[in-house]
């Protein structure tokens, strides 16, 4: 066997053509390649004030202070008697106050003739002193005022230093506004403010019904969609005014709350519909089996708003009487036995009608849409003591409250998203998202309690949503660095084995060329 | 076979027979053309007829055809079929059209097979030259070919694009490098992809400049001509801004090219993968997958620089295989090419596989995508594997004809070897 034949040598025409084909290889790789590939796959990451919105979230840039301005009217105490009860009133409020955050000052408003113009809008409540037989404090119904009669000889003397008229005040105002210190003080302490600006001596039994006050109260949102739905048993009404009866009776209502939401409004009506119970008399555990959620054509929610649903229900189905829980029975006497709260969702008004009656008329729906309207605000989460506009005031501080820090936790988190995952990319919408969230977030802190403040808070904690969830982000939040491996290894390792190879190869055999030149050279030096 | 004793009868017939056969399946099978056109194997985004149609109707509607972000082509398509009577009411211009473009393209490739480029270039001669088809074979190969068939009853506009690719080699070859460089720029316009071929037509047009008027260096002539291609290309570009009244068409047909904004499948294999990336990569894999279609130019035309007409076959099948909307209608130019390499078929190793792979995958495919679409028995990955087998069917047949051309060469080299098994190492 003779031994294999050796190729003859490559010509130096090819060596250099191989050359040339794996340097254009090369040279797209190194100058188109990797450019864009540090082009197409860096992370943007805009700049993130993570300290600031870190601080936001843990309290430490605003502590929610409510100054209520009280404004005395006392038309007839002279100045320096009126001026000498406020300081002891206020002397005494300052005492009973525990809860810094919550600040009633009292203020002396000019005497004015006009009975009509009692109150002037900046301050809280406006409190009537009127000369009378006893002492007797009465919240009127339609304005925030507190009237309060007193006695000729209650009037301090400009010299004492303790008044039991002052005293009295002092106690009236406190138990008025209580359920708004206490809502707000639960508010601060489920949420991460330091303690020390936490107010002390909230009691247990008050967390308590505060807490499942709030779990019946829908969750936050700007826009609340209300559908009105009229289900009847049998083919008759098939007919409603709903729409004057909604601007009505609901329509007052609905204007009050709009700073705080919006609502947009739909009805419907069906006709011989079967709830999902069909006994005469509902016990209590059938309330909550009562809506056929199978058949009854209730969305859960149009158009990404959450909704609240107000059934008028014509059948002859009635309510045992044990059922009746006493705060399901907040409404008026005579919807008692025919309406109940569902939490978080809405209300049934069970009305029985004359078997004849083909159309619903304004009249006959003043009593469920009351009853609705009533159930509409603690849906809201308004506080249930005091008179209407007293509550409604409140339920807008509260709102501002709630929203300045729901705005701050969701920057908190933001912030710690962005610490905790350093590859998530943050778009330039998130970073602008965070800087509105926060100028307003200072406006409303200072302004709070106002108007502006809940304006400037509802803007604070949209941005802050939107920056949280914003659309690029949430699909990278689980990507981490070993996926890349996955993504890049399997189409671009076959194809860079053969290119690396080739290179080295060819920096193997230039590298060889390059010892043997040497050594001929140093051969033919030494001959 | 000669070229030069085929009779002008044999010819006329030739032509006629291919006419009369494309008039027959337009006339007497009414329901085939619109069928065809529907089929992902033959119309693609950027060539669908009936996207066309879209475009047109938008057009003569004084609306902009990209506003339905359907319409991906050209615009001067436009005032070409604005020309024609309408299609809806004498559809026999639109096929006499489309049945004249195959002509010209078979015209196209009997020059280029008379020039006898294939076998003897300017710096190379093979010794098989002899063992070659004539002009009316390949001519005759390419017009019968079902693909090319399927291609113009589907009225495909790739057609276009197929024309001014093989006019540009034409001309390139019978030493025309002007109405080379005028035609690539035709090509190019129409469909992008063509650019890539401008390397290697230089090169061939290069070598066969006719010697009384020859531009001697390299570097010249390559930027007078490149600068003849940009000039074109902006004379273009500047009648369709007139035409469209915008630069819209831009990102709305070389754009979507780019992106692969529209995933409709198709033969190619671009699709399944950009439905799969995830949307923070997948702006890198783009321009991997446009990098790696181009990166084979710089290389085939330095290894092969002594037969530029194969880097221009060879990229040809590339370019089908790889680009992002390949449609039947690229293989058929690449196999009207092929046969230009009579003279190496007895060097290749798998033309059976190949040809086998090849009727497989055609057979199979639009089978697989019935049961994908309308049986929904299948899914997508039945029909992407058939694309896959496709696709290696096409680049076996590639790789093959580059191993019978370097051969071919080598044995010139080294004759003592001629007919001995070889081993690559």
């Amino acid at each position: 066997m003779t031994p294999r034949k050796q190729p003859p040598p490559e010509s130096p025409s090819d060596i250099r053509r191989r050359t040339h084909v794996i340097l254009s290889f090369w040279l797209i790789i190194l100058f188109l390649g990797l450019p864009i590939w540090w082009w197409t796959t860096t992370i943007y990451r805009a700049r993130l004030p993570l300290q600031e919105m870190l601080e936001w979230a843990d309290g430490k840039a605003c502590r929610p202070v409510f100054p209520l301005r009280i404004s005395i009217q006392a038309n007839s105490l002279q100045e320096q008697e009126a001026q000498n009860l406020l300081r002891l009133t206020q002397h005494a409020l300052d005492d009973l106050n525990d809860f810094s955050g919550h600040h009633l000052r009292l203020q002396l408003s000019p005497p004015s003739s006009d009975a009509k113009q009692t109150h002037d809008s900046g301050s809280a409540l406006t409190i009537r002193l009127i000369p009378g037989e006893t002492t007797t404090a009465t919240l009127d119904p339609l304005e925030p005022v507190l009237d309060i009669t007193y006695p000729p000889n209650a009037i301090p003397l400009p010299t004492s230093s303790s008044s039991t008229l002052a005293t009295y005040v002092a106690a009236q105002l406190r138990s008025t506004f209580a359920e708004e210190q206490a809502t707000i003080s639960y508010l601060l302490s489920t949420n991460a403010i330091p303690s020390e600006h936490r107010p002390q001596g909230l009691s247990p039994e008050a967390a308590e019904s505060l807490s499942k006050r709030t779990t019946r109260s829908l969750k936050y949102a700007p826009t609340y969609h209300l559908t009105f739905s009229l289900f009847t048993s049998g083919p008759l009404p098939s007919s409603w005014d709903i729409e004057a009866a909604i601007d009505e009776y609901m329509k007052p209502v609905l204007d009050v709350l709009s700073p705080i939401h919006n609502f947009t409004i739909d009805t419907q009506v069906q006709l011989y519909a079967t709830p999902g119970v069909q006994n005469q008399v509902l016990n209590k555990e059938d309330l909550s089996s009562f809506i056929n959620a199978a058949e009854w054509p209730l969305s859960p929610s149009i158009g990404g708003a959450p909704t609240i649903n107000f059934i008028v229900f014509v059948g002859n189905q009635t309510i045992a009487a044990a059922s009746q829980s006493p705060e399901d029975a907040s409404g008026s006497e005579s919807s008692a036995a025919h309406s109940w709260l569902i939490p978080q969702w809405g209300t049934v008004y069970l009305l029985s009608l004359p078997l004849d009656v083909t159309h619903l008329s304004v009249a006959s729906l003043k009593q469920p849409l009351l009853t609705f309207t009533s159930h509409l605000l603690s849906l809201t989460g308004t506080p249930q003591s005091g008179s209407l506009p007293l509550r409604l005031s409140t339920l807008a501080r509260i709102r501002s409250a709630d929203l300045l820090l729901r705005a701050s936790s969701t920057l908190g988190s933001l912030a710690r998203l962005a610490l905790a995952l350093p590859s998530i990319s943050i778009p330039r919408s998130v970073a602008d998202g965070v800087a509105k969230t926060m100028a307003h977030l200072r406006l409303a802190c200072e302004t709070l309690g106002g108007a502006e403040g809940l304006a400037h808070a509802r803007i604070a904690e949209a941005e802050a949503e939107r920056a949280f969830f914003e659309k690029s982000m949430v699909g990278q939040l689980y990507f981490p660095d070993e996926h890349k491996i996955a993504v890049y290894l399997p189409l671009l390792g076959p194809v860079a084995v053969p290119l690396v190879l080739g290179l080295i190869n060819e920096l193997k055999a230039w590298s060889k060329r390059r010892r043997e030149m040497a050594k001929r050279g140093e051969e033919k030096k030494r001959e | 076979m000669d070229g030069g004793k085929v009779t002008l009868g044999r010819t006329a017939g030739l032509y006629i027979g291919a006419a009369v056969l494309r008039l027959a399946i337009f006339t007497l099978l009414p329901g085939l053309p619109d069928l065809l056109t529907g089929r992902v194997e033959i119309s693609t985004p950027v060539t669908s007829f009936k996207r066309l149609q879209e475009g047109l109707f938008l057009y003569n509607h004084n609306v902009s055809p990209y506003d339905g972000g359907v319409y991906h082509q050209a615009p001067l398509f436009l005032p070409l079929f604005s020309l024609l009577p309408s299609f809806a009411t004498y559809p026999i211009f639109t096929y006499l059209l489309y049945i004249a473009v195959d002509l010209l393209n078979a015209r196209a490739l009997w020059r280029i097979a008379n020039s006898g480029e294939a076998g003897s270039s300017a710096l190379f001669t093979s010794p098989r030259r002899e063992k070659r088809w004539s002009g009316f074979v390949i001519a005759a190969v390419f017009l019968f070919n079902p693909f090319t068939v399927a291609t113009c009853i589907g009225r495909s506009t790739s057609v276009f694009t197929t024309c001014a690719i093989l006019h540009a080699i034409a001309k390139a070859v019978s030493g025309a490098p002007l109405g080379a460089m005028v035609a690539l720029s035709f090509a190019s316009y129409l469909s992008m992809y063509p650019l890539l071929l401008l390397p290697p037509l230089l090169l061939l047009c290069y070598d066969r400049q006719r010697p009384e008027r020859a531009v001697k260096s390299s570097l010249a002539f390559a930027s007078i001509h490149v600068s003849i291609v940009a000039g074109v290309l902006a004379l273009l570009f500047q009648m369709s801004y007139l035409i469209t009244g915008s630069w819209e068409f831009l990102p709305s047909t070389y754009g979507v090219q780019l992106t692969l904004s529209d995933l409709t499948p198709n033969v190619g294999l671009w699709w399944y993968f950009f439905i799969e990336m995830f949307d923070s990569f997948r702006s890198f894999f783009l321009a991997v997958f446009w990098l790696h279609l181009s990166c084979y130019v710089g290389g085939l035309s330095v290894r092969i620089r002594r037969q530029p007409l194969v880097v221009l076959t060879l990229l040809l099948g590339i370019i089908a295989i790889f680009k992002p909307y390949p449609s039947i209608s690229d293989t058929s130019l690449f196999l009207a090419m092929v046969p230009l390499y009579r003279h190496v078929f007895p060097l290749m190793r798998y033309s059976f596989v190949i040809a086998a792979v090849i009727m497989y995958a055609t057979f199979l495919g639009p089978a697989f995508y019935h049961l994908w679409i309308y049986a929904g028995s299948g899914n997508a990955n039945f029909f992407y594997a058939i694309t896959l087998v496709w696709g290696l069917g096409q680049s076996l047949l590639v790789c093959d004809l580059m191993f019978a051309v370097l051969r071919d060469e080598w044995e010139v080299e080294r004759p003592e070897m001629v007919g001995k098994e070889i081993r690559q190492i």
